[in-house]
C-alpha cells in the first residue's frame, strides 16, 4: 500500500514535469501558424486556418536555408578535424613511450578550463587582419580547438582500455605504428569516436558566442546568430520568429526523436569522463 | 615492440597538428589577452601600456560591472544550489520507477541539446508583458509582473526569471550524471538495507547520498563554471536590460568588446571571468573530500 502512494507521488510529479517541458514547445507550434491579429486576439486559441506562409517568410526572410547549410558545414569539419586530430594526439599520449607524454596530457587539459570569452578579443583582432572575420574557416578553427581538450580527454581512456596484446600481434606482424593507428587503434575505438563526437557536434551545433563575434556576413551567419535577428524590443513579427524557431531546433529534435537513448547515453558518458 | 613506441618521429607526426593548433589560437591569444588587459586598446588604435587602470577602473568605478559581479554570482549559486538538489531527487525519482524510465528521462534531457538562443526567444516570449504567461494569469484575475522588464531589488526579477529558464534547460544534465551514478550502486547494499529495516528515507540518507558524492564534483564544477561563463540565453531574453541590470560578466565582455570596441578593457572583464573560474574550479575540487567506499 504504501508502495502504491509512492509510485503515484512520483508519477504525478513526473508527468507534471513532462508538461512543463512539452507544452512550451507544442505551444510554439501553435502560435507560429497563425496570425500575428489572432496571437493578439487570443495566444491559445488554436489557428482558424493553418498559416504555412509564416514559415516560408521565416526560410526566406531569416536566410534560413543559408544559416542552416553554414552551420553543416562548420560543424562537420570542424567534428572531422577535431576527431582526427585529438585521436592522433591522444593514441600517442595513451600508448606510446616519450618523456614528455603526462606534460603534454596536462598542457591540453588546460583547454577544459579556460572559457571562450578570454580568447575572444586576441582571435578577433588576429582574424580581422589575415582576412579570417566573416569566414566560415574563421570558425572551423576555433571550434576545433575548443573541441580538442574533451576529444583527446575521451579517446586517451579508450585508447588505454585497449590490450596490449593486440598491437603486440600488430608488430610481429610487421604494421607499423602508423597502421596500428589508423587500422587497429581507431577502429576499436568506435564508441569514444562516437561519444566525443556527439559532445563536439552539439555544442558547436548551438554555438552563439564566437559565431556572434566573427561573423557579420549575412551569408555566412550560422543558426544561433540567425536567430538574433528576431530579438529585441522592435521585433514584432512573433509569428514569424516563432517558425524561425522551429525551423533552427527541427534537425535537432528529429535526431534526438530518433537517436535519443544512443544520445543521451552518449553525452552522460562523456561528461561523467570529463 | 618496444622500438616501434617509441618512434620520434612518429610522435611527433600525431602529436604535433594538435599541439600547434592549440598553442596558436588558445595558448598564445590568453597571453595576448592578459597583456591587453593592461593597455588602453580600442579598434582605432594600438595597445599602449597603461598598467592596472583598467582594472581600477572596472572595480571601482564601473557600475555595470558590479552589477555583472553580482549577477553572475547570483546565478552560479542559485544554479548549483537548485541543479544539484532537484538533479538527485529527479534520478532517485527516475531510479525508483519501473515503467517510462527512459520515457522521462529523454524529455527532461531534451532541452540540453537544442540551442539555447532558440530556446531564449520562445521564453522572453512566454514572460512577455500581455501574449504568454501574463494572458493565463490574467484570465484567472491575476495582473502578472512585466517579468523581462522589471528592475527594482537587489537581484532583479528578470534575472530570476533567466536563473529559472537555464534551469529548466540544464537540470537534465544533472539528472543524469546522478542517474549514472546511482545505477552503479549495487542492489545488495539496498537489499541489505532493506532486510535491516531501513525506511527510504534513510537508505536515501546512508546509502545514495554517501556514494554520489564523487559525481557532486563533477556535476558541481560543470554547473558553477557552465553558469560563470553564462551568455546565450541573457543575450537572447534580455539583451542585458532594462538598464544594464541584466548584465553578466559575459555579456558585459561581449558589450565592451563588441559594441564600444574598447578591446583593453574588455580583456580585463575576461581576466576577472578567467580568475574566478579558476578560483571556483580550485575551491570545489580542495573543498570537498570524496572518502572511498568499497562498491
Amino acid at each position: 500500500m504504501k508502495c502504491k502512494l509512492k509510485e503515484i507521488i512520483i508519477y504525478t510529479v513526473l508527468i507534471v514535469l513532462t508538461l512543463i517541458y512539452i507544452l512550451p514547445l507544442l505551444w510554439m507550434i501553435n502560435v507560429s501558424l497563425k496570425t500575428n491579429q489572432e496571437l493578439m486576439v487570443n495566444p491559445f486559441s488554436i489557428p482558424e486556418v493553418l498559416q504555412l506562409g509564416n514559415y516560408i517568410y521565416a526560410w526566406v526572410k531569416g536566410n534560413l536555408g543559408t544559416a542552416m547549410l553554414n552551420s553543416f558545414i562548420v560543424c562537420t569539419v570542424s567534428l572531422i578535424l577535431s576527431l582526427t586530430l585529438g585521436s592522433m594526439a591522444a593514441f600517442a599520449i595513451a600508448r606510446m613511450k616519450w618523456r614528455f607524454s603526462e606534460w603534454a596530457m596536462s598542457y591540453f587539459m588546460l583547454g577544459m578550463m579556460i572559457p571562450v570569452h578570454c580568447v575572444l578579443i586576441p582571435l578577433f583582432v588576429q582574424f580581422s587582419k589575415i582576412g579570417l572575420t566573416d569566414s566560415l574557416i574563421g570558425l572551423i578553427i576555433p571550434y576545433t580547438v575548443f573541441a580538442l581538450p574533451m576529444v583527446i580527454f575521451l579517446m586517451t581512456g579508450f585508447f588505454r582500455s585497449l590490450q596490449n596484446e593486440i598491437f603486440e600481434a600488430a608488430c610481429i606482424d610487421g604494421c607499423s605504428i602508423y597502421s596500428c593507428f589508423f587500422k587497429i587503434a581507431a577502429p576499436l575505438a568506435k564508441t569514444g569516436f562516437s561519444v566525443a563526437g556527439m559532445m563536439t557536434f552539439v555544442s558547436n551545433w548551438n554555438e552563439l558566442l564566437m559565431a556572434l563575434v566573427f561573423i557579420s556576413d549575412v551569408d555566412k551567419k550560422t543558426l544561433p546568430v540567425t536567430l538574433t535577428y528576431f530579438v529585441g524590443p522592435y521585433a514584432v513579427n512573433y509569428v514569424q520568429m516563432f517558425a524561425a524557431i522551429i525551423i533552427a531546433l527541427a534537425p535537432t529534435i528529429i535526431v534526438y526523436l530518433i537517436f535519443s537513448n544512443q544520445i543521451v547515453e552518449g553525452m552522460t558518458t562523456g561528461a561523467v569522463k570529463g | 615492440m618496444d622500438k616501434m613506441l617509441h618512434n620520434r618521429k612518429a610522435i611527433v607526426f600525431f602529436v604535433a597538428p594538435a599541439f600547434i593548433l592549440f598553442t596558436v589560437v588558445l595558448l598564445i591569444p590568453i597571453l595576448q589577452m592578459l597583456y591587453y588587459s593592461l593597455c588602453d586598446y580600442n579598434a582605432l588604435k594600438e595597445p599602449v601600456f597603461i598598467g592596472l587602470d583598467n582594472f581600477k577602473t572596472l572595480l571601482f568605478e564601473d557600475k555595470t560591472m558590479r552589477t555583472a559581479l553580482k549577477n553572475s554570482l547570483f546565478f552560479m549559486i542559485f544554479s548549483a544550489a537548485t541543479q544539484q538538489v532537484i538533479g538527485v531527487l529527479l534520478a532517485v525519482m527516475l531510479t525508483n520507477i519501473r515503467r517510462g524510465r527512459n520515457f522521462f528521462r529523454n524529455v527532461i534531457y531534451l532541452p540540453t541539446v537544442l540551442s539555447s538562443a532558440a530556446l531564449g526567444l520562445l521564453w522572453a516570449f512566454i514572460f512577455n508583458p500581455k501574449f504568454g504567461l501574463n494572458y493565463l494569469l490574467d484570465k484567472v484575475g491575476i495582473e502578472g509582473p512585466l517579468w523581462l522588464m522589471e528592475s527594482d531589488g537587489f537581484i532583479v526579477l528578470p534575472m530570476i526569471v533567466i536563473a529559472f529558464v537555464a534551469l529548466w534547460q540544464y537540470v537534465g544534465q544533472n539528472m543524469m550524471l546522478y542517474m549514472a551514478q546511482i545505477m552503479g550502486i549495487s542492489k545488495d547494499l539496498y537489499e541489505a538495507a532493506r532486510i535491516d529495516g531501513a525506511s527510504s528515507l534513510k537508505t536515501f540518507r546512508f546509502i545514495t547520498l554517501p556514494l554520489i558524492k564523487p559525481m557532486f564534483i563533477t556535476s558541481l564544477s560543470l554547473n558553477c563554471i557552465g553558469s560563470l561563463k553564462f551568455f546565450d540565453l541573457v543575450y537572447n531574453m534580455t539583451q542585458g536590460g532594462p538598464n544594464n541590470r541584466t548584465q553578466v560578466l559575459a555579456t558585459h565582455l561581449y558589450e565592451q568588446g563588441f559594441i564600444y570596441f574598447k578591446y583593453g578593457y574588455s580583456s580585463a572583464i575576461a581576466v576577472v571571468l578567467l580568475v574566478l573560474c579558476l578560483i571556483v574550479s580550485l575551491i570545489i575540487r580542495k573543498g570537498i573530500k570524496v572518502e572511498n567506499y568499497e562498491m
